[in-house]
């Protein structure tokens, strides 16, 4: 019966959204419809409104949907969805400042005369606009406004011209800023906080084991690093519509000629160009750059652009006047004002305190008012002329509006299609596929393409996100990022402006084109734009470190990316440690011998032997690292026999365990009807419950029998591998840690001496047995060594010493002769200190600085505070492939 | 034509009927909703399950509110379907101008107090006393808030603006207060970001029946853009009722629905937000929001399946509207 029901929420909502009724109450609508239906029928038919429910019902799961529809705004983890509103005003008031038109009438000159050159022009002027505004109707518009007019009278073919348009357009939805980036990296978290919990249950079943370690858990995303990761892509594909142009024009040059260029070349020429690019070549450094530095979040970025594009309009629109440069200048001194001081201040309002602070911050809040002053002069500009501010304002309401209403919708539409237990089919189907992880993936992405002739990117990304991402991202066959993902999908979406009947592209086009472009002129130019589309997903398919560097490599090099020992790095980092071992073994070898042969007679015992043991640790992780590699090779080579076995009785298990469930439900039924007495179904149930044995016992019997053992050993193997890597880890922090401790102490022994303490005030304390004042005395010291490296041994005295006068100063007679003996231990410990420090600074020093700097990017890696660049840049290598961890499943 | 209306006569009756007796339902649902939560009436489920006075008055209200509705826009005052959606369409704009102010009012005053409060700086204005009355948001809420709620009523009498399309520009504003204060004075707190998210939700909730209104929904017109557009209002009138007016009663119901529902418990109690002190005290009227968003819409599409049924009948003076720029 559910079945009936989610055929029926499919076909209202078909239905719902062909009769024209906007798409932000069409898809709600008909789910709650098609709930309150099954409510109706299930109380009519049955007596109990929930009957027809996958669980729970009618009003629980209405009120799911209008909870989960007010958790894109009531929580802060969705803030990123802020980024939107923002966005949009900036692209809109880009647009009304004719950025659009100076651009595409600067680079059509600039570009004209090479062949093909007006069609690239457009092409980059796409790529431009799509990096600041990324609004698709608005650019489309002013390239068929402006563009599209001189390469019809320069005889490019109007399918050509309006294919490279209409595409060009579309660039803004996958190159960042892009809003559609934003909604899937909101809708891409939540996925792989589900398919996260997906895979550990996976894990439980398929090893037994209750916790799964974090290594094997799914990466999840968020928008800034859905816009880094989208960055390559862009870019590829922009180079892909180019060099497409560039060959059409070169087999056939009447459809795409060059145009030459009639004014001169001069000076002022290139004064345009260069005038023309600063505006947008300034946002994108200042939104897209401060997002890839780190430094700023997404919305922080949305903010600064926005603020940008008031500036250059408020400049744009009243050109011409006198002083209409003043606001922008004046806007540009207080920045540099603002960079001055943080560049040569200590620029924290709570922290400030000496003189200089105050007076860095006071020039930053000067800045910070000069650009106040002129924002809001650009702004009363912009309001003055025409009302610009109030135009963009509506629009940003109103396009704002029109995104998150959908958002909102699909909450409650997702609620709808679980309540019918929509979301199990489609799981149901897609882990029936045979052939794993790849089969899901293109099913997927060939009903996203589908679904793009018919909707667009918001009710796409809303609708089909949610239900197949956390599948997909649970596969442990491949394993792949949420980041990777989305830009897949990302660019997938984008067809969905280019393909008819219902591509936005095409119909903002259509309305600015010239009659004599005829619409199937359009769809036909749309066609090879299309294929590229698909091409460079094919290529960033293939190849997904295109997607997962620039990430991977912010998130490395950033002031708060993960410790060395973070265990999602470890892996990648052995490998970097063994091909250091690769180059410089010996060296290595070589330091750790030379450090054998140190003489520590110097130290005190348990130092002593702790750093010797280090020495004996260094090459034993040396050893275990290489019996890691081995054990890996061998694992490998084990593999091949052992993964299809794997993929094959993972898959039986599969079907058996939905014949059980199945077996469950009708058993159920059976005991239902065994008080009716109602024959003819008895048996017809019967029947399936003895065709459903058969069939399980035919899957059981198709496990080979061999399985269990083939298992058991790769199992084996695995744990070989998984020992060797913790036995490395764990003797190379060792091999590190004491003689760095060892340096800090030596570091610290000028400090020791200064803090000499003489002791002669304390025993005489003791002696007159003022114990109060003792202590007293002692704490001071205390306070003094614990910032001191290596005065352990002294610190743990003097607690010893404090702990024996407390308790005598309790007792009526005080035991002088007791505290006295502690007080010796205290001063033989303190100085023994004094003597073997500088005897062993002297002796050692130097050797263990060499031990220690020939071991640390290799053996002490793990120990350091933060990665190093260089490894870190190595390690986003590694870590940008995707890991196949199907093995541990 | 005079006599082609006059066939229309009827039905044209029973449409409006309907339409405002939907808007009645609302206002006393409300009413209803108010005596239920914070006068703790018994309900109107209970009169029916054992009469009693209370339910019996809370009954009244429904009864009540219809009866005087019909009455006075649909009996007393005949208007063409156009004139009445142009109507109820200007009262929501009122309506959500109000809304406007009291959020652009609370948001400042509110984000005030919470730096006050979180920079200590409260004890050089402020007795102990209103200080302490300070950290209660029970307190904010009632005396702080409410009044500014209603002072917003009437400064969105006496004001003609739009309103909300300036939370566009003040969230930018709010945004870039945070990147000032971040980048140069290294200062950033929990009750920025909530000014933010506060005007956010305000921004795309009180701007959707605008939207509706200005045709900025987006729609899927494979078929829509090509027929008549007699039949584009019959298709709307019909959505208008089984989709829009289904979704936003359904959120409107299940919201206020008693005294533990998504709106009405966070607001009986002022919540807040986890960071407490340090935040800002308006997290209830983020639910409260949610409310807002499904009786505008409500009233909304009221005024549009009216247009609706107007197209359908082909009434004079269509308004004119045109497609945005969509991105």
């Amino acid at each position: 019966m559910e079945l009936l029901f989610l055929i029926i929420l499919i076909a209202l909502m078909a239905l719902a959204l062909g009769s024209g009724f906007p798409v932000a109450f069409a898809l709600p609508g008909s789910a709650i419809l098609t709930i309150g239906l099954a409510g109706v029928s299930g109380f009519i038919f049955t007596g109990d409104a929930s009957a027809f429910f996958h669980s729970s019902g009618p009003y629980e799961w209405l009120s799911a949907g209008v909870t989960n529809l007010r958790a894109v705004y009531w929580e802060p983890e969705r803030d990123t969805l802020i980024a939107i509103p923002l966005f949009i005003f900036m692209g809109l008031m880009l647009q009304r400042s004719k950025v659009a038109e100076d651009l595409l009438l600067a680079m059509a000159q600039l570009f004209g005369r090479i062949p093909g050159g007006l069609g690239i022009s457009v092409i980059f002027v796409g790529a431009l606009l799509a990096a600041t505004t990324g609004i698709v109707g608005a650019t489309v518009v002013a390239m068929g406004l402006i563009s599209l007019p001189s390469m019809l009278r320069n005889k490019y073919s109007p399918s050509l011209a309006t294919g490279t348009i209409a595409a060009s357009g579309t660039l803004g939805q996958i190159i960042p800023p892009s809003i559609v980036l934003i909604i899937l990296a909101d809708q891409l978290a939540s996925a792989s906080d589900q398919a996260s919990s997906l895979r550990k249950s996976l894990f439980k079943e398929s090893s037994g084991e209750l916790s799964m370690p974090s290594v094997l858990d799914v990466t999840s995303t968020s928008a800034g690093e859905m816009f880094l990761g989208a960055l390559v892509p862009g870019v590829v594909l922009v180079v892909l519509y180019m060099l497409y142009i560039l060959t059409i024009s070169l087999i056939r040059p009447n459809v795409a000629p060059a145009v030459p260029f009639e004014g001169k070349m001069d000076r002022k020429f290139w004064i345009r160009i260069i005038v023309t690019l600063i505006p947008p070549l300034t946002l994108i450094l200042l939104v897209l750059g401060s997002i890839l530095m780190g430094i700023a979040t997404v919305n922080q970025a949305g903010a600064i652009g926005a603020a940008g594009a008031v500036f250059m309009g408020g400049f744009r629109l009243t050109l011409g006047n006198k002083n209409a440069a003043f606001p922008s200048i004046l806007a540009v001194i207080s920045v540099f004002i603002i960079f001055y001081c943080i560049g040569n201040y200590e620029m924290n309002v709570k922290a400030a305190g000496s003189w200089e602070d105050y007076f860095g911050l006071w020039l930053g809040a000067f800045g910070s008012i000069l650009l106040t002053v002129s924002f809001v002069w650009s702004l009363i500009r912009l309001v003055r002329i025409d009302g610009i501010l109030q135009g963009v304002m509506l629009e940003t309401s109103k396009t704002t509006s029109l995104v998150f209403i959908i958002l909102l919708g699909a909450a409650i539409l997702t609620s709808a299609f679980r309540a019918f237990g929509g979301e199990e089919l489609v799981r149901n189907f897609l882990n029936s596929l045979p052939g794993g992880f790849w089969s899901k993936f293109i099913i997927v992405m060939a009903v996203i393409f589908v679904l793009g002739f018919f909707l667009d990117f918001i009710e796409i990304a809303v609708v089909v996100v949610p239900i197949v991402a956390p599948i997909l991202l649970a596969d442990p066959g491949a394993n792949i990022t949420a980041v990777w993902l989305g830009v897949m999908i990302g660019l997938n979406i984008q067809t969905s402006f280019l393909t008819p009947p219902f591509g936005f592209a095409l119909f903002y086009l259509r309305g600015v084109a010239p009659a004599v472009v005829k619409t199937v002129q359009i769809y036909k130019g749309v066609v090879p734009f299309i294929g590229l589309q698909l091409l460079a997903l094919l290529i960033v398919g293939s190849y997904p470190p295109f997607v997962n560097y620039l990430p991977t490599r912010v998130n490395l090099l950033s002031e708060n990316g993960p410790p060395p020992k973070n265990p999602k790095l470890q892996n990648c980092l052995e490998d970097y440690v063994s091909q250091q071992f690769q180059k410089n073994e010996n060296l290595v070898k070589a330091a750790i011998s030379d450090a054998k042969l140190l003489d520590l007679s110097d130290l005190p015992r348990n130092l002593s032997n702790d750093v010797f043991k280090a020495f004996d640790s260094a090459e034993l992780a040396m050893d275990q690292l290489g019996k890691a590699a081995e054990a890996k090779i061998e694992l490998e080579a084990a593999s091949v026999v052992y993964r299809p076995k794997l993929l094959k009785v993972r898959f039986l298990e599969r079907e058996i365990s939905a014949i059980d469930k199945e077996l469950k439900t009708i058993g159920v039924e059976i005991e239902r009807l065994e008080s009716d007495v109602n024959n003819q179904n008895f048996n017809r149930l019967e029947n399936e419950l003895r065709e459903l044995d058969i069939r399980k016992s035919e899957l059981v019997a198709q496990i080979p029998e061999t399985w269990s053992n083939s298992y058991r050993s790769f199992k084996e193997l695995m744990k070989k591998e998984s020992k060797a890597r913790q036995e490395y880890r764990r003797n190379a922090d060792k091999s590190y840690r004491a003689p760095a401790e060892l340096l800090l102490i030596f570091r610290d022994n000028d400090e020791y001496f200064k803090a000499f303490i003489s002791f002669n005030k304390l025993e005489k304390l003791i002696q007159l047995d003022d114990l109060e004042l003792a202590i007293d005395q002692l704490d001071q010291i205390k306070r003094r060594l614990q910032y001191i490296e290596g005065t352990d041994p002294v610190v743990s005295a003097i607690s010893k010493l404090r702990r024996v006068i407390k308790k005598e100063i309790k007792k009526p007679n005080h035991n002088i002769t007791k505290i006295l003996g502690e007080y010796l231990k205290l001063d033989k410990s303190y100085k023994a200190q004094l003597s073997w420090r500088p005897k062993s600074k002297l002796s050692l020093q130097s050797g263990m600085e060499a031990y220690l700097s020939a071991t640390e990017d290799t053996l002490g890696l793990r120990s350091q505070p933060q990665l190093d660049r260089k490894v870190a840049l190595s390690l986003s290598t590694c870590r940008a492939k995707h890991e196949d961890i199907l093995l541990n499943f | 034509m005079q006599k082609f209306n006059m066939l229309r006569g009827n039905s044209r009756l029973v449409i409006r009927l309907f339409g405002w007796n939907l808007l009645s339902f609302l206002l006393a649902f409300l009413i209803n909703n108010y005596l239920t939560v914070v006068l703790e009436y018994p309900g109107v489920r209970s009169f029916f399950s054992s009469p009693n006075k209370l339910g019996f008055l809370q009954v009244g209200v429904y009864v009540c509110s219809s009866f005087l509705i019909s009455y006075y826009f649909v009996f007393y005052s005949n208007r063409s379907l156009r004139k009445d959606a142009e109507r109820i369409h200007l009262f929501n704009v009122f309506l959500i101008r109000w809304f406007f102010w009291a959020v652009l009012f609370i948001g400042i005053t509110d984000v005030a107090i919470a730096f006050l409060r979180v920079e200590k700086f409260l004890p050089y204005f402020a007795s102990d006393q209103v200080i302490s009355l300070l950290n209660k948001p029970i307190f904010v809420g009632s005396y702080i808030h409410i009044p500014i709620f209603l002072i917003a009523f009437f400064i969105a009498l006496f004001t003609r603006t739009l309103g909300f399309i300036w939370l566009a520009l003040l969230i930018v504003l709010a945004e870039l207060l945070i990147v000032i204060s971040r980048f140069v004075f290294s200062y950033e707190q929990p009750f920025m970001a909530d000014l933010v998210r506060y005007w956010y939700a305000a921004l795309f909730l009180f701007s959707s029946a605008y939207t509706l209104y200005d045709e900025g929904h987006v729609r899927v017109d494979i078929i829509y853009a090509g027929i008549s557009g007699r039949l584009q209002g019959l298709f709307n009138a019909i959505g208008c009722i089984l989709l829009g007016l289904s979704t936003s009663l359904a959120i409107v119901l299940i919201a206020f629905n008693g005294k533990y529902s998504i709106i009405n418990k966070p607001v009986m109690i002022f919540e807040v937000s986890q960071t407490g002190t340090v935040g800002m005290f308006v997290k209830y009227q983020l639910a409260l929001f949610l409310g807002v968003f499904g009786c505008t819409m409500i009233i909304q599409f009221v005024s549009y399946f009216f247009e609706s049924i107007a197209d359908y009948y082909q009434e004079p003076e269509k308004r004119s509207s045109f497609t945005v720029a969509y991105n």
